[in-house]
């Protein structure tokens, strides 16, 4: 299948964070979520992909083309929204548009027209009398205007009710049935259950994974513990968590047998944000 | 680049940078250090800074399809429009004074700097300070302007203080005249300014360039 994004061994270096060899696809039409918790560096590695930072090294590709040598061409064909992050919030949508629609080749003034109208966005309002859901509906707006190809969204979702995310869960089901690809970073891993194709997870600033999403759920399975844990138990678990019923451990689906022999009780499929969380929180 | 000075123009640009245009016509006051009015045109260009940091313009311009080197580009241009805008108004002002103005009595007793081909020559010296000390600060983070703002004043009251005195020292005195010979020196002076703000604007954005393709956003 056709790649649109191909990311290899990218590495970015802070005093006190390092994005470590991160390499990843997205493929044509396809919906990625890209999950970790706050600060394992899902930004940085969207930003590095926008050239808004600059990697140490690695290598991005969209298209087939190198990033570093077609900037300018890829961003006609892409569109970036960020939840909670404005600008020009004081301007009037119309002005904005006015303004973006010239820097763009094959800007659709009527594919405009059909988002703004879609999204119940009325020209004549500023960005900071919309809702945080509206403003990403206006980036994407933007973004869908110049008929680009591939979204990069980052957390588009945080910080809105259960009905906005719903709703712009079905925006994005659409756009990739229309043959738009979608990267969108988020750390509410429910999201991703309802539309995502694929899953990368990120944390420490490296990829843990890269697959599709049913591969990457179908590795792991849940049980339940029962008392304390034994040393063979502790050992098959990839993380343990303590709720109100008890212990929860995540082992690998490939190990349910020695872990049902350990005496590991209630084996049952897990769910993306189940395994985030064991992943993260490590062995109590 | 077309394109973004538009953007510049404008959704970039605060008002009140076109509303201190107007400070050119301080050139008319007199018995008043009129260099004073260059400094306020090159305040009105500092409010579309704040304005621009404040809307948040570097992440919007750097999504577009543009070349990060184009945008600082772009900005210094419309610096330099604004500028050179600020420069007519002043010279405009600046040959009615030495023309239908020349024989007013209060210009005629006048104590401080006369509006005069000089007058334009320091003129656009306290611009060329704008574009290196403010605008080559503000690039090394294309975030604070503080400090590089405080230094461009600093220095500009300098040169307004320069303006000021240096026509009462002996063998200066061409700088302050508004006739006669003294009037060519002052027009090769003129010149000679124009060219330093040309080639240190110039050389200015080169290394603001360079300051921002290599910032991370």
């Amino acid at each position: 299948m056709e790649q649109i994004l191909c990311i290899s061994d990218l590495c970015k270096r802070y005093p006190s964070f390092e994005l470590r060899n991160v390499s990843f696809s997205v493929e044509k039409g396809s919906i990625m979520g890209f999950i970790g918790r706050n600060g394992a560096g899902k930004t940085t590695t969207l930003k590095s992909i926008m050239n808004l930072v600059h990697p140490h090294s690695g290598m991005i590709r969209f298209f087939g083309m190198k990033l570093a040598d077609n900037e300018q061409e890829i961003k006609q064909r892409i569109g970036y929204a960020a939840g909670g992050i404005n600008y020009y919030h004081r301007r009037r949508i119309s002005e904005i548009i006015r303004v973006t629609r010239t820097f763009y080749s094959n800007w659709d003034d009527g594919a405009c027209r059909h988002y703004l109208d879609s999204f119940s966005l009325e020209p004549e309002k500023r960005l900071a009398e919309l809702s945080e859901g509206m403003k990403v509906k206006f980036n994407l707006t933007l973004a869908l205007s110049h008929h680009a190809e591939f979204l990069i969204l980052d957390e588009p979702t945080s910080g809105l009710d259960p009905v906005s995310r719903e709703e712009l869960l079905e925006v994005f089901l659409d756009l990739a049935s229309q043959g738009v690809s979608i990267l969108f970073s988020t750390h509410i891993t429910s999201d991703l259950e309802k539309c995502a194709d694929a899953i990368t997870y990120m944390r420490k600033g490296e990829i843990i994974a890269s697959r599709r999403r049913e591969d990457f759920t179908e590795r792991y399975r849940l049980a339940a513990v029962s008392g304390e844990l034994t040393p063979v138990q502790r050992g098959l678990a990839q993380g343990i968590r303590r709720s109100r019923e008890g212990q929860t451990a995540l082992i690998l689906r490939e190990q349910e047998d020695k872990a049902r022999q350990a005496g590991l009780t209630d084996i049952t499929a897990a769910d993306l944000e189940t395994i985030m969380v064991h992943l993260e929180g490590g062995t109590l | 680049m077309r394109r973004l000075i538009q953007k510049e123009l404008t959704l970039t640009a605060a008002p009140l940078t076109y509303v201190f245009l107007a400070f050119g016509g301080m050139t008319l006051i007199p018995g008043y250090p009129i260099l004073v009015g260059g400094f306020f045109i090159c305040l009105g260009i500092f409010y579309t800074f704040q304005f621009a940091r404040e809307y948040n313009d570097a992440l919007y311009t750097a999504l577009l399809p543009v070349r990060k080197k184009d945008v600082v580009k772009a900005r210094y241009l419309f610096v330099v429009c604004i500028q050179a805008a600020g420069v007519f108004i002043c010279g405009l002002f600046t040959v009615l004074r030495m023309t239908a103005l020349r024989n007013v009595a209060v210009y005629r007793a006048n104590p401080l700097m006369n509006a005069n081909p000089a007058f334009l020559a320091y003129l656009l010296v306290i611009m060329l300070l704008f574009n290196t000390i403010f605008l080559g600060g503000f690039y090394k983070t294309a975030y604070y302007y503080g400090k590089p703002f405080i230094l461009f004043c600093v220095a500009a009251f300098i040169v307004v203080g320069l303006g000021e005195t240096l026509y009462h020292i002996p063998g200066l005195a061409w700088l302050g005249t508004c006739e006669g010979a003294g009037l060519a020196r002052q027009a090769v002076l003129l010149l000679a300014a124009a060219m330093v703000y040309a080639a240190g604007t110039l050389l200015s954005m080169k290394r603001s360039e360079q300051c921002f393709d290599k910032l991370d956003l």
